[in-house]
């Protein structure tokens, strides 16, 4: 029971994670990037073979990148390699020149396709097994037991949501963070205010890219093993149904989603007791997730926690102006 | 018969126009719509652009907002051919813009939308954001100037409503501040009085005097030519992609062309 729980806890920290990289993407931003699983997986895939050494020394895989680095080195390779591949594919995706419902299946395509090639060439990531035996971190300094193991991973990667949460809700709530809002609702109004829409875009791509490389580093790190089973594409959708849950652009919205969509509901299906064909109560996962989403339209369309109002507030000097009358202070000329 | 066009070039040898447009053309595709107009709109002008539908403004006016390319003919701000550069490039040189159905951001407040209007770029910069000494001053500035520009209207009780709860005349209002609260040196206005109640016209009439007053050139499209007549120094009619007259109203009002372009 208590690896129960505290395996359900990273998975919720991951799953966090995952939201919130996809809600600065679109919920902030209004990118659709139905692709968004590839920047877990490569993150992922980059973390493990940064930790597992040379493939070349007489290992049963296969793999590119092959490095022996301690921690948190994997980390942040991967959380690098995310940022790469988002700022490789935003810059050939995010073009004006395609239109945004495009963009979206493009990213699709992309990760169908990604699956498919690192499944096939086992030259990149050991194809269809995977890779496994990926190092834990600490785990070989700290000789913890494999429950206490379980639960520093679980204070860890709290620890690490907890910088990311306040990093995010940083530069959410600057002026940054409203213009992405802004070339959200309109970019053709964004660029007449003067602002660079397609390098505004590129750079919000790359961040999210980033924390998506992030979560899956993470991921890799506390699973030990990553094969192209865990990162279909349908993936892509759970995080976006978290975020849809949660509340777009809302950054407390989507630990709900996280909580909610993966975690609690994604994970009842597997206790129910077998029925039906063989794997029939596993699949209705995506049955109840499907339902999640449409309840959320028609229950709350903005999501559990929506979006808030900014609310102006005027500065003292000006809150005073109107009211207070002009009083000639000792000593001075009028 | 060719009736001779009416042309000033005195006004245009007098000083340098701020935009000055030169046998601009724009392609959709095969159709031609703007088929080489030239231009020019001088300091603290008012110049209307008139022309039946399907003549070619709304055209023109996006290829010289850079929200469409041009396929030919330069499109000179201020001495600077900004031609190739793209909209948030103009706008950053001092070219304003609004638009025949008001936009406004939808999900963000009215106050919101004007301070993101008076950071402009530097609001937009991650870096600057980061490690920007006087973010905050920054910040205040753009808030002050946001609800000064709302108190002058009379309408600070709107600036916490989402964009998409304005009212159309309200909608137009911000759609009008957004362009015009960064000071643009040159103003371009696609049909602003679509929507906006009879009562109020002579406001914003006043109101587009004072901006030309202090300098700003202003580009209008606009199908009520009373307004065109109340408001323009100089017209410029379009037809069929052409400009096929300019002068003063009663000038091009007098003209056969224009008649005939209007009638038919």
């Amino acid at each position: 029971m208590s690896a129960f729980v505290s395996i359900s806890l990273v998975y919720l920290a991951i799953y966090t994670l995952s939201a919130w990289s996809l809600n600065l993407q679109y919920g902030y931003a209004g990118i659709i990037n139905f692709g968004w699983i590839v920047f877990q997986s490569i993150g992922a895939y980059v973390a493990a073979t940064t930790a597992l050494g040379s493939p070349t020394s007489g290992g049963f895989q296969t793999y590119i990148f092959g490095a022996r680095l301690g921690f948190p080195l994997p980390l942040i390779m991967g959380t690098l390699a995310g940022a790469a591949l988002a700022l490789l594919l935003g810059l050939i995706i995010l073009t004006r020149r395609i239109r945004p419902d495009f963009q979206a299946i493009i990213m699709l395509v992309v990760a169908i396709i990604a699956a498919e090639v690192v499944s096939t060439n086992t030259a990149l990531f050991n194809g269809a097994n995977g890779l496994s035996n990926v190092p834990q971190p600490f785990n070989g300094v700290m000789h913890l037991s494999y429950n206490n193991y379980q639960w520093f991973f679980v204070a860890f990667s709290f620890a690490l949501c907890i910088i990311v949460y306040f990093g995010l809700e940083w530069i959410c709530r600057s002026s940054w963070g409203r213009a992405l809002r802004a070339m959200r609702e309109d970019d053709i109004l964004a660029s007449h205010v003067g602002i660079n829409v397609q390098a505004l875009r590129i750079v919000v791509f790359v961040i999210g890219g980033a924390i998506a490389g992030f979560s899956g580093a993470l991921l890799v790190e506390f699973l030990g093993t990553w094969s192209p089973d865990a990162w279909s594409f349908v993936e892509s959708f759970v995080v976006f149904v978290s975020v849809y849950v949660g509340g777009r652009a809302n950054n407390r919205g989507a630990i709900i989603g996280a909580f909610l969509v993966p975690v609690v509901f994604g994970t009842m299906p597997s206790f129910l007791p077998e029925f039906g064909y063989p794997g029939l109560s596993a699949n209705l996962e995506w049955l109840v997730i499907a339902a999640l989403w449409l309840t959320t339209f028609y229950l709350r369309p903005a999501g559990i926690l929506p979006e808030g109002r900014f609310i102006a507030r005027r500065t003292r000097a000006r809150e005073q102006a109107p009211v207070m009358p002009p009083i000639a202070k000792q000593g001075s000329v009028a | 018969m060719l009736a001779p066009s009416i042309d000033r070039p005195s006004s245009m040898t007098a000083q340098p126009a701020l935009l000055a447009v030169r046998d601009l053309t724009v392609d959709y595709g095969g159709v031609r719509a703007v088929g080489g107009i030239t231009l020019h709109v001088g300091r603290g002008e008012i110049v209307g652009l008139i022309g039946p539908n399907g003549a070619g403004k709304s055209s023109a006016l996006n290829a010289i907002s850079g929200d469409v390319p041009a396929s030919g003919g330069t499109v000179v701000l201020n001495g600077r051919d900004v031609t190739r550069l793209a909209a948030y490039r103009r706008s950053r040189l001092g070219l304003g813009r609004t638009f025949q159905t008001a936009k406004v951001f939808e999900g963000l407040t009215v106050y919101e939308g004007l301070v993101t209007a008076v950071r402009g770029a530097s609001g937009a910069s991650l870096w600057q954001t980061i490690i920007g000494r006087g973010r905050r001053l920054e910040e205040e500035q753009a808030g002050e100037r946001a609800w000064r520009m709302l108190d002058q209207a009379g309408l600070d009780h709107i600036a916490d409503l989402f964009g998409r709860e304005l009212s159309g005349g309200q909608r137009r209002f911000v759609d009008l501040t957004l362009a015009l609260i960064k000071e643009p040196q040159m103003l371009v206005l696609d049909e602003p009085m679509v929507g906006v109640a009879p009562s109020l016209v002579p406001r914003l009439l006043n109101q587009l005097r004072s901006v030309a007053a202090q300098g700003t050139g202003i580009l209008i499209v606009e199908h009520a030519l009373e307004v065109v007549a109340a408001l323009c120094d100089r017209v410029v009619v379009m037809a069929a992609g052409q400009v096929i007259a300019q002068g003063t109203y009663d000038e091009i009002a007098a003209d056969t062309e224009v008649r005939r372009a209007y009638l038919s």
